[in-house]
């Protein structure tokens, strides 16, 4: 008959000890109200609802501040809460004379939200730091609170900046926007309420570039006829720069 | 507020593009490139080893214990770069004590003991048990007692004891090859199951990484082989060394196809991240992944390793052809972690920016801690083979019944 070999016995005994341990340790570790709620200590939550407090909110400072909330929230920062540029007010509000919320006076803060950024949207007011009125602080000029610019941009690419320092490097360079878009004045004041007009179909670029059209002679022609089939042209030719082709430079 | 202001500024500088605040600094740093290339390491140097054992590859027979000792000492360290990342080493009880069926990431202190446990620890206990047995027979003093607390103060050497041994070994082999594949397969499963990143998010991403981990153990192996047979005076088995080359060329193979197989899916998908992961690949990831990863630690000692292997080149030569191009495997098995774990936090997954890593000296997370614990696998190894010398073989008999 065979034997039951010895080594399993051996191996099995430090394996059973080592198991053992753990399931006593597991006992003592393991917080007694783990488990109660889901997985995590009950208690826990508790011990984060008796920490301090930081942030307040918007409708806090309402009570003493009314005003300023009023005019922001019809202003354009309508959608910047009061401690993204003053920080943390739980301890002004408690004691508002004692504990005095810091204000961005100076140059360095706006721009975090307005230098000129790429990838911003369509329309975001961005300014070029270095250039924008240099070596003054922002709130010289614009109110923090209700911030419209002193007088309306008068150029296009005070928004637009990306497309307007796209089309400086463009043949259409010398095409004002005003050609393609036909922009109510109002849209510098009131952008999202006027807006202006996008060309609608092949014919209006065909203005300058079909065979027969009445344009400057070095402007290149296409025979509107076979070129491009039927697409509109911005299909394929980005308008704002047009020697790309959909997507690659010539 | 001031010094917030400030400091996003400086580290906004190095940005190109736009990217999500969160996304500036990379939160997954140089230890977590660590942690996928040592547990690669673990996998593969066993899953050579289960080759002599399982598939009886004769040849390999010189470098199976050493294998399986290796892949011991890399496991002692495969968790430490995680313990030293996530920074409270004295909680990682808790992923035992408490588990988290839900979460992958949590399962990996299962997947590790098993391993060690189940796996590594039994296979070189039943390994070694006869000759620690021996050993202790003819030995005095201290390491007699060290060679007996090992053994478990078991004393059966007689032939059907030794054959149980054999035979138990072989069937946790058999076991072992699964977990192996299941241990570094599930560190690809944490990076490749990961939807929103499309750097990671594949399901090829655990196989590339089970393939590459052969790829880096086999390369370990050959070199630790090559260095401690020259230290020891040894005469190099070339017909081992030839039979290793031509496995490590073999899984270079796969692993690069599998990995071309990965690129060319993603190119032909043209998923909308195409455009900045290609971005990130041409010009953040230009050295690390197209020359030190493809061109240097791929393609260029594959070829050498055909080369040499059917070359006629004296032996000497022909073992530092090997030496040179397993350094090179290893280099650029490391620059695939780096890569994988790196790059897939360089792009903004808005997919309109690049930001950069800035590798730290010292600190927690720096060059000197990852060398450290890059270093502290070999010191292992040294006290590992100190105590169970592979090599050795007693000059005594086995019991007969
Ligand atoms: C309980 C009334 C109260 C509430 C609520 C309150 N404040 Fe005030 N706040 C004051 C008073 C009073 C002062 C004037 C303190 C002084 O000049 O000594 C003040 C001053 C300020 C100042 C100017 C500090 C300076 O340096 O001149 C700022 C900025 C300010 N509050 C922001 C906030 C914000 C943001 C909130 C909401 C989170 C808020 N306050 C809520 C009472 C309040
Ligand atoms: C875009 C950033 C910004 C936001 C948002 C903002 N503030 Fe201010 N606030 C400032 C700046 C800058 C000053 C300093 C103006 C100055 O010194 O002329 C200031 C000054 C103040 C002052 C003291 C001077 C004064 O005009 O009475 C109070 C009080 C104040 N803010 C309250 C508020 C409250 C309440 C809100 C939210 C409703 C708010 N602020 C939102 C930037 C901001
Ligand atoms: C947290 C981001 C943020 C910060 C900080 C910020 N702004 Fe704004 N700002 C906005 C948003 C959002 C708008 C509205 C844009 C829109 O309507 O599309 C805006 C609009 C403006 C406008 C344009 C109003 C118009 O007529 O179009 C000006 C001027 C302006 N901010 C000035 C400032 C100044 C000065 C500061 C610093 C005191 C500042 N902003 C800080 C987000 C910010
Ligand atoms: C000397 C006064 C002055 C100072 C200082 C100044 N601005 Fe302006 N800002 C203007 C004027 C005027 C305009 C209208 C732009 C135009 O006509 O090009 C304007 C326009 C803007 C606009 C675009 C608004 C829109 O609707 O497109 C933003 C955003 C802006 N400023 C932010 C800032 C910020 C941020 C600072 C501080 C870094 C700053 N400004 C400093 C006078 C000033
Ligand atoms: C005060 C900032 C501002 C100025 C100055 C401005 N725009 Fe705009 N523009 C906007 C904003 C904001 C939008 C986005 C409107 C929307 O998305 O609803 C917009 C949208 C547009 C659109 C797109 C309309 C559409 O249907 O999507 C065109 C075209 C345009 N502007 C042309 C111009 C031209 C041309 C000028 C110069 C004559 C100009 N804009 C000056 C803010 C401005
Ligand atoms: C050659 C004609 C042409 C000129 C010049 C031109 N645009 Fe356009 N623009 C177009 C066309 C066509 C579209 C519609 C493109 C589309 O729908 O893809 C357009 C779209 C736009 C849009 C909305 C879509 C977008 O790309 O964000 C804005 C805003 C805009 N233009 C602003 C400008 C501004 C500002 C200028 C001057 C700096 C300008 N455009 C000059 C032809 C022109
Ligand atoms: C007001 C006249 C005018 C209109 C309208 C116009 N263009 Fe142009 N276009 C020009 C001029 C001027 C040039 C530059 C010619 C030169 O290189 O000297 C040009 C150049 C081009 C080029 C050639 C770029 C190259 O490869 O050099 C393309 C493509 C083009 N335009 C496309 C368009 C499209 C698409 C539209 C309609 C959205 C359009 N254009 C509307 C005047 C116009
Ligand atoms: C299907 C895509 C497509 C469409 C739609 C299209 N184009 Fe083009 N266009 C091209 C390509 C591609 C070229 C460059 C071809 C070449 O170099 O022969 C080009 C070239 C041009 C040129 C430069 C010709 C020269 O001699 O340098 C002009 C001007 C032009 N297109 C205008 C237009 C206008 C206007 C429209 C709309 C009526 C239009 N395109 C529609 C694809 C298109």
């Amino acid at each position: 008959m065979k034997r039951f070999p010895n080594q399993i016995i051996r191996l099995i005994i430090p394996f059973v000890i080592i198991i053992a341990g753990l399931l006593i340790a597991k006992k003592f570790l393991v917080p007694a109200s783990f488990g109660k709620l889901g997985h995590f200590r009950a208690d826990a939550l508790g011990e984060a609802m008796s920490k301090p407090i930081h942030y307040v909110g918007q409708q806090a400072c309402a009570d003493c501040h009314d005003e300023i909330v009023k005019k922001k929230a019809a202003s354009y920062h309508k959608g910047v809460a009061c401690e993204v540029c003053h920080g943390p007010g739980s301890a002004h509000v408690d004691s508002p004379t004692e504990n005095k919320p810091p204000a961005p006076r100076d140059r360095g803060f706006c721009p975090v939200c307005h230098s000129y950024n790429p990838s911003r949207p369509t329309g975001f007011p961005q300014i070029v730091t270095v250039t924008h009125n240099p070596g003054k602080a922002c709130i010289s000029c614009h109110n923090a609170h209700d911030p419209v610019p002193p007088h309306a941009p008068e150029q296009c690419g005070a928004c637009h900046g990306d497309i307007a320092r796209t089309k400086m490097a463009s043949p259409h360079v010398d095409v004002p926007c005003t050609v393609c878009h036909e922009t109510p004045t109002e849209h510098r004041m009131n952008p999202r309420m006027y807006v202006p007009t996008i060309p609608a179909n092949r014919e209006f670029c065909g203005k300058c570039h079909a065979k027969d059209a009445q344009s400057a002679k070095e402007i290149p022609r296409i025979d509107m006829g076979t070129h491009g089939e039927r697409y509109v042209c911005w299909e394929c030719h980005y308008p704002h720069l047009p020697q790309v082709y959909n997507g690659a430079a010539k | 507020m001031e010094s917030l202001n400030e400091r996003l500024m400086s580290a906004l500088q190095q940005v190109s593009g736009y990217i999500y605040p969160n996304e500036i600094e990379l939160h997954w740093s140089l230890l977590i490139v660590i942690y996928p290339f040592i547990t690669g390491l673990v996998a593969g140097a066993f899953i050579l080893a289960s080759l002599e054992k399982v598939f009886n590859v004769k040849e390999l027979t010189p470098t199976y214990r050493f294998a399986l000792l290796t892949a011991l000492s890399f496991l002692f360290v495969a968790p430490l770069p995680l313990l030293a990342h996530l920074g409270h080493p004295l909680r990682s009880y808790e992923i035992f004590f408490t588990p988290n069926l839900s979460s992958a990431m949590a399962a990996f202190g299962f997947v590790y003991a098993w391993y060690l446990m189940a796996v590594l620890l039994l296979e070189v206990w039943f390994e070694f048990r006869k000759d620690l047995i021996l050993w202790a027979r003819e030995e005095r003093g201290l390491i007699k007692w060290i060679h007996r607390a090992l053994a478990l103060f078991s004393t059966d050497v007689s032939e059907e004891a030794v054959r149980f041994d054999e035979k138990a070994a072989k069937i946790i082999t058999v076991i072992g090859i699964p977990s192996a594949f299941l241990l570094h397969g599930y560190v690809g499963f944490i990076f490749g199951s990961i939807k929103a990143n499309p750097w990671w998010s594949s399901v090829l991403i655990p196989i590339v990484f089970l393939a590459s981990a052969i790829v880096s153990g086999i390369a370990l192996v050959l070199i630790l082989y090559t260095i401690v047979t020259l230290l020891r005076s040894e005469k190099i088995d070339m017909k081992c060394l030839d039979r290793l080359v031509e496995f490590l060329f073999y899984a270079v193979i796969i692993d690069f196809s599998l990995e071309v197989l990965d690129f060319i899916h993603r190119l032909y998908q043209s998923e909308d991240s195409i455009k900045i992961l290609s971005q990130m690949v041409c010009n953040k990831l230009f050295v690390s992944l197209v020359i030190m990863q493809v061109l240097l630690g791929t393609v260029l000692p594959a070829i050498f390793l055909v080369f040499f292997r059917y070359s006629r080149f004296p032996e000497e030569l022909r073992r530092l052809a090997y030496f040179i191009s397993a350094l090179l495997i290893e280099m650029g098995i490391f620059c695939t972690r780096w890569n994988v774990v790196i790059g897939g936090q360089l792009f903004s997954k808005s997919f309109r920016g690049l930001t950069v890593f800035k590798v730290e000296i010292t600190g927690f997370e720096g060059i000197l801690m990852s060398l450290a614990l890059l270093a502290l696998p070999f010191i292992i190894l040294f006290v590992v083979l100190k105590i169970l010398p592979p090599w050795r073989i007693s000059s005594l008999p086995v019991d007969k019944n």
